[in-house]
């Protein structure tokens, strides 16, 4: 009887795949004890590590374990604000992740500007938009890069955490039927840019420069109308 | 062994398409299964990591170049021992290179899959992704139904060649969705 080669092929990768799976899922516990204790109570810690080293992300792995076949790594945060300006300094971005869910703004405070949503894991962020727009980026403990498409213009990015007051703020409200919807992007060095979608509601949202906003108080005077803006913020889980 | 289906007695070509159905039952639970486990399956962000690469991102995106690789291999052995490359011969090592190629490039795959799978799990967010999601199940599908085929005898002679055309054309459109996106967003060297 002539052995079934390809049977057993297939059943090779299965039982490949099952170990890897089981690995995956005994060292997936364990970590998330710790290593998200340690993640959550010690970012400066991680961040260190990763400025000591510039293979920051092989440096990780090798501080944890040596082992190829190592539990599970953290390299990138679950909770993280980042903003900046984008390559070439047309534009402002700032994104949040909370638990894997993950909300973008791109501003130029005035008519280029785009929301998008999406999901973080693993270090890879993806995010739509209206429009057409969609933002790709890789994030760990100190910087998000990537690039984004918003108005159809592409802009490349490198933009690094930023803590409270810094980061992202929104206002929605209701003013004469319409949904008016404005972003702010603070910068860490106290610079806001903003914009304000008239109509939030249609599917191709025109902006302009949004009012000024007051980040002690949360307020911006659109005219008559007073917005109430909130941070939308990864760390604390604000506007998620 | 040989997995050349060369003696094909003409009158059994319906019952061997009738052969097909057992193994592309198996193959469709075997890529429905991978599907909707990565779509209930919450996504874990993280799974067991490889050393010595930047990112599991670029450690996907090198074993799925790996496995591509392997398998443009596969499909110029296989044409070699069709007969279908002008003035070459199959050498005798040819069915060997074939079988090992495919080894390989499939054991590369298996754990970019589980990572995928466990970690990311399946995602419909942008047409990219979406298109990833769904031939990453159908892969496993059409390779599961390829290795069940390969030994039976009676098959008509098209049936390896288009089932293989699949899973090839599936890894390509997963490399292309994948790791060619991978290094073209954030470079190769990382």
């Amino acid at each position: 009887m002539r052995r079934n080669t390809p049977l057993i092929t297939l059943l090779a990768g299965a039982a490949l795949g099952v170990v890897l799976l089981i690995a995956s899922m005994l060292s997936t516990p364990s970590k998330a004890g710790t290593g998200y204790g340690a993640a959550a109570t010690a970012p400066p810690a991680s961040s260190a590590a990763a400025q000591t080293s510039p293979a920051s992300a092989t440096a990780t792995p090798s501080q944890a374990s040596p082992s190829a076949t190592a539990p599970a790594v953290v390299t990138a945060p679950d909770k993280a604000d980042y903003a900046g300006r984008v390559r070439g300094g047309g534009a402002s971005l700032a994104i949040s992740i909370h638990n894997g869910q993950a909300i973008a703004y791109v501003c130029n405070g005035s008519a280029i500007e785009a929301w998008y949503k999406g999901t973080a894991a693993n270090g890879v962020l993806i995010m739509t938009g209206k429009n057409n727009a969609h933002l790709s980026a890789i994030y760990d403990f100190g910087k998000a890069t990537g690039d984004l498409l918003a108005h159809n213009t592409d802009y490349r990015f490198t933009v690094a955490v930023v803590h409270k007051p810094s980061g992202l703020y929104q206002a929605t409200a209701l003013v004469r039927g319409a949904t008016v919807k404005a972003g702010w992007i603070v910068l860490p060095n106290g610079i806001k840019v903003g914009s304000l979608e008239s109509d939030a509601n249609s599917t191709a949202p025109s902006a302009t420069q949004a009012p000024d906003l007051n980040v002690a108080t949360g307020t911006a005077q659109d005219g008559d109308v007073v917005l109430h803006a909130i941070p939308v913020s990864g760390v604390t889980g604000s506007g998620f | 062994m040989t997995t050349r289906q060369d003696a094909l007695p003409p009158a059994r070509a319906s019952s061997g398409v009738a052969k097909l159905v057992v193994p592309c039952l198996i193959g469709a639970l075997v890529a429905l299964t991978l599907g909707i486990y990565g779509r209930l399956h919450s996504p874990t962000g993280i799974a067991i990591n490889i050393a010595g690469f930047s990112s599991p991102g670029s450690v996907k995106s090198w074993l799925a170049t790996g496995a591509t690789v392997f398998a443009i291999i596969q499909v110029g052995s296989a044409l070699v021992m069709y007969g279908k490359v002008p003035r070459v011969t199959a050498p005798s090592w040819i069915g060997g290179l074939h079988r090992w190629s495919g080894r390989i490039a499939f054991f590369l795959a298996v754990p970019v899959a589980i990572h995928c799978l466990y970690a990311l799990g399946f995602q419909h967010y942008s047409t990219r992704v979406l298109i990833h999601s769904l031939a990453g199940c159908a892969f496993f599908g059409a390779f599961t139904i390829k290795m069940l085929i390969l030994p039976r005898k009676g098959m008509p002679g098209w049936v390896l060649p288009v089932v293989g055309a699949v899973v090839f054309t599936l890894l390509v459109v997963l490399w292309f969705t994948s790791a060619f996106w991978f290094f073209s967003t954030f470079g190769i060297k990382r």
